[in-house]
């Protein structure tokens, strides 16, 4: 395990269509990642791998850099005006996500987001999971349900509300909601599912549900989960990257950063010295 | 602890209010100005049905003179007499149609001729009398000043040969021969220069041979003409008798009313002396009662001549139905035809019906209240200060102002919310501050700026445009309104832009970035986040803006004034979808039309007040429901 904060590998630029290779161990790559919002520099220099088919979790004080980098692996801050990548790249699945032939439509297809607000459509339960479905023209009515069906298993939702699928999704609860949002985000099997802080609404039982979920759908997917929570990061994550003042500070197994940090500042910041 | 400040022995304890503080002062103006608004509008409405409402028995009074004056009953016959009428100038329009479209060509050869001479004379016309009215040229006097203005003549008519419209159907050869005709022409020159002779001479000979073939049709129509003659003489008969009758009546309906003013003034007046002279003058103003019925059984005697001729005229109209030509050649025409031959059986019908209303109707039958409303609501005519009958009836202004607004919303939503759309979710910031402020400033524009430009820009060049031989198609080309429905509704469109524009852009930043957020990390393009989450999650607050539009286009008074023609007439619906450029009258347009030229408190004046009523009650009900739909919307 490459428990690495500075190591450089030389990943081969490759076309998108390279399914058929042997595709690497990490599923994203952040080379060298520098990142502005206006004239600040929020991100300086990062370098992180994250394994595919794990949880990784961010952690750091407010306004440290998690969520931009969380951002900018689905390439969300794009629709934020005045931010820009000033150096290095970002490679998930092989390729470059910011070189020009990239659709980035298609880039948020494979890396699925859930926000740290819940955000149902105004809809129905069963029209939100099947939204990104619809979006990628499939009309089929029979594929569709059984999507919707599977993604609400798997969000373990599908018993609270198989009966109520055509009622409005405004109607469920906090908890209920962000699991509806899971089920909506891994409805279109994307490789990657970013999370920003998503449980930080939620009350505890709820928040339990979520981290479960998490758990078990890491066999399929590809988890980065940003949080505030340090207890949430120790319990779900299996690696864990810290972050203050846009730098990356110490990254590596989850348990070894929490039981033996390296970096000073680290420990500091897990013993609730600051932050 | 008890102990009172000493300082506020007189006024109480010290937490208690003194006086009236200035806060509670400022507080107070500002209900006022609120409950002033609220006065207002019941001042409004107060004010509105207090003149309004005595329209209804006014109206039926005028109803009631109608009636036992005789006047219903002459208008029996006179409704089928318009009916054939129409007919008749169908079957003509049929007939000129015909014609004219088969030289059409020399028509138009003809007129471009005609044009470019026309535009000649008007550019030396005026030294040209000077010449030639000149009196010193009669008297053989002042050689000198006669030959400046032959000098001045020779300029002119160098320029204006130099400036001539152009003549796409006049070959190179026949334009120079024209333009070198008027430039060896003697000022002095009477008659028309040959080529627009030769021309008009061609399009009147082309007439004659295409009118021989129709020969027949002519006559068809002249004898369909002569037919409804004699219902015509009898008409015109007894309207002379009824009118007379109706202005008796009248005048005793005004005298009755002084004397009731006067009347009034006696019992409220303090000065005996005053009152015996009001009362006195009542009495004399006490009219006798004008005989009615006598008038009535001479107008009874012409009843069975009355019938004979609506038989006659029934026998003879469907004698000369199979003698109309099967079809005509030129489109044009064949509408006309074929909207005579429909309108034929309706027309028999008619006349076969009538000998039983004739019969059935009497001058006494007494007149509702409820027939003065449903006049009003259902009556297809508007017809005020005429010498016959005034009638008030709302459809052709409803209909007008209906049309007026189905053009302006067809063309406004589709340019508002499309424009609302492209600016919240597809334009660059600084394409959003170029165009938002643009939009919005359209709103300031005074609407009788833009009614302005819609005389002498808008509805002058769709004029131009619509005379295009390559535009035939589209109904209704050529117009032959510059002021019409369309002109209006476009004007109007222009204006509620702005408005459907600013709410429905408001609706769309409304819906929570969130929205936007989750779809686009799901995998949604642009188009698809726009159309398939934004728009519907805004839905309701664009249709408020929708309505919020209408409301603004159906209250709009100064451009439909201007520009919609004021034609008070339900729009010819025979024409399909070219009824939308004919010109029309509107519920807003009447009032400020009329409103400054009638008499205080007659009915005509009380009818506008009505048509006041159902404006504001529209408005309301439109802005009432886009209220609720918006406050749903918001939940």
């Amino acid at each position: 395990m490459n428990a690495t904060t500075n190591s450089m590998q030389e990943s081969p630029e490759k076309p998108a269509a390279s399914t058929s290779q042997a595709r690497s161990k990490s599923a994203v790559q952040i080379q060298n990642l520098s990142f502005s919002y206006g004239s600040t520099e929020t991100l300086k220099n990062i370098t992180l791998h994250l394994d595919r088919n794990a949880v990784t979790a961010f952690i750091g004080p407010s306004g440290c850099g998690k969520s931009t980098l969380l951002r900018c692996i689905n390439r969300m801050n794009d629709e934020i005006i005045g931010t820009r990548i000033t150096a290095g790249k970002i490679i998930v699945e092989d390729i470059d996500i910011h070189d020009p032939s990239v659709d980035v439509v298609k880039l948020r297809r494979d890396v699925g987001m859930v926000f740290q607000k819940s955000n149902p459509f105004p809809r129905s339960i069963f029209e939100n999971v099947a939204f990104g479905l619809r979006m990628r023209g499939i009309r089929n009515k029979a594929v569709i349900e059984q999507s919707v069906e599977e993604s609400l298993r798997a969000a373990a939702l599908w018993d609270e509300v198989k009966d109520r699928l055509n009622e409005s999704a405004l109607g469920l609860s906090g908890g209920q909601q962000q699991r509806l949002c899971i089920a909506r985000t891994i409805a279109v099997k994307p490789l990657v599912v970013l999370m920003d802080e998503p449980c930080s609404a939620l009350d505890p039982i709820a928040t339990a549900k979520v981290e479960e979920l998490i758990w078990s759908l890491k066999k399929d997917y590809t988890f980065v989960v940003v949080t505030h929570n340090m207890h949430q990061a120790s319990r779900v994550s299996e690696k864990t990257a810290f972050f203050y003042m846009g730098e990356m500070i110490e990254f590596g197994e989850t348990t070894k950063m929490f039981t033996n940090p390296a970096v000073k500042r680290t420990e500091d910041y897990i013993s609730g010295r600051f932050g | 602890m008890v102990s009172p400040n000493p300082q506020s022995e007189s006024s109480g304890h010290r937490f208690q209010r003194r006086g009236f503080s200035f806060e509670r002062a400022i507080r107070f103006f500002f209900a006022s100005n609120a409950g002033l608004t609220i006065f207002i509008l019941l001042l409004i409405i107060v004010f509105l049905l207090r003149e309004g409402l005595g329209f209804f028995p006014g109206y039926r009074r005028e109803l009631e003179v109608y009636r036992i004056a005789g006047l219903e009953f002459v208008d029996i016959s006179r409704k089928n007499l318009s009916a054939h009428e129409q007919v008749t100038s169908l079957l003509n329009r049929a007939y000129q149609a015909e014609i004219n479209g088969k030289c059409y060509n020399e028509l138009l050869r003809s007129q471009e001729a005609s044009a470019l001479y026309s535009t000649f004379s008007d550019q030396v016309g005026p030294t040209r009398d000077l010449i030639l009215n000149n009196p010193a040229a009669a008297t053989g006097g002042d050689e000198g000043m006669l030959a400046v203005l032959r000098a001045n003549y020779e300029a002119q008519r160098a320029k204006a040969l130099t400036n001539l419209p152009a003549s796409p159907r006049l070959s190179e050869a026949e334009r120079q021969e024209l333009i070198d005709s008027l430039r060896n022409r003697p000022a002095e020159a009477a008659d028309e220069p040959p080529l627009v002779a030769k021309l008009n001479a061609a399009f009147a000979a082309a007439r004659q041979s295409h009118a021989e073939p129709l020969q027949k049709f002519r006559e068809t129509i002249d004898n369909f003409e002569t037919a409804g003659m004699d219902l015509g003489s009898i008409v015109m008969e007894m309207t002379e008798s009824v009118t007379a009758t109706k202005e008796a009546l009248q005048t005793a309906d005004i005298l009755e009313k002084d004397r009731k003013t006067l009347l009034a003034a006696a019992a409220n007046a303090k000065d005996p002396i005053e009152r015996e002279k009001l009362i006195a003058d009542a009495k004399a103003a006490l009219a006798e009662k004008p005989d009615y019925e006598g008038p009535m059984a001479t107008l009874m005697e012409k009843k069975p001549d009355c019938l004979k001729l609506h038989e006659q005229l029934a026998t003879s109209v469907g004698e000369i139905f199979p003698s109309l030509p099967g079809s005509l050649t030129q489109a044009k025409a064949s509408r006309y035809l074929n909207a005579a031959k429909s309108a034929w059986p309706v027309l028999i019908e008619d006349l076969k019906a009538t000998p039983g209303k004739i019969n059935s109707w009497t001058h006494t039958d007494p007149v509702p209240l409820s027939a003065a409303f449903i006049s009003f609501l259902t009556g297809k005519s508007w017809v005020t200060g005429g010498e016959w009958q005034d009638f008030y009836g709302l459809i052709p202004l409803a209909v007008g102002s209906l049309m007026i607004a189905i053009v302006a919303l067809t063309i406004a939503i589709p340019v508002g919310i499309g424009a609302a759309i492209y600016v919240n979710q597809f334009a660059a910031p600084r394409e959003q501050a170029l165009v938002k402020p643009v939009i919005e400033f359209i709103q300031a524009i005074p609407s009788v700026v833009l009614g302005f430009l819609g005389i002498m820009v808008f509805g002058t060049i769709l004029r131009e445009i619509s005379t295009l031989d390559s535009l035939n198609w589209i109904p209704g080309f050529p117009i032959d309104e510059r002021l019409n429905i369309f002109t209006a509704g476009c004007l109007l469109a222009l204006m509620s832009v702005p408005t459907i524009f600013s709410l429905a852009e408001d609706a769309l930043n409304n819906v929570p970035a969130a929205y936007a957020e989750a779809s686009e990390a799901l995998g949604a393009s642009r188009l698809q986040t726009a159309f398939r989450v934004m728009v519907p999650a805004a839905f309701s607050g664009i249709l408020a803006a929708v309505l919020l539009g209408l409301g603004r286009v159906i209250g709009e008074t100064m451009v439909v004034l201007l520009v919609a023609g004021n034609r008070i007439k339900i729009p010819d619906f025979s024409e399909g979808l070219g009824a939308f450029f004919q010109p029309s009258h509107t519920l807003t347009g009447i009032i400020a039309q009329e409103l400054g030229e009638v008499p205080l408190g007659s009915v005509h004046y009380r009818a506008l007040f009505v048509i006041g009523i159902t404006l504001f009650v529209t408005v309301l009900g439109i802005n009432a429901t886009a209220h609720h739909v918006l406050t749903r919307s918001k939940k």
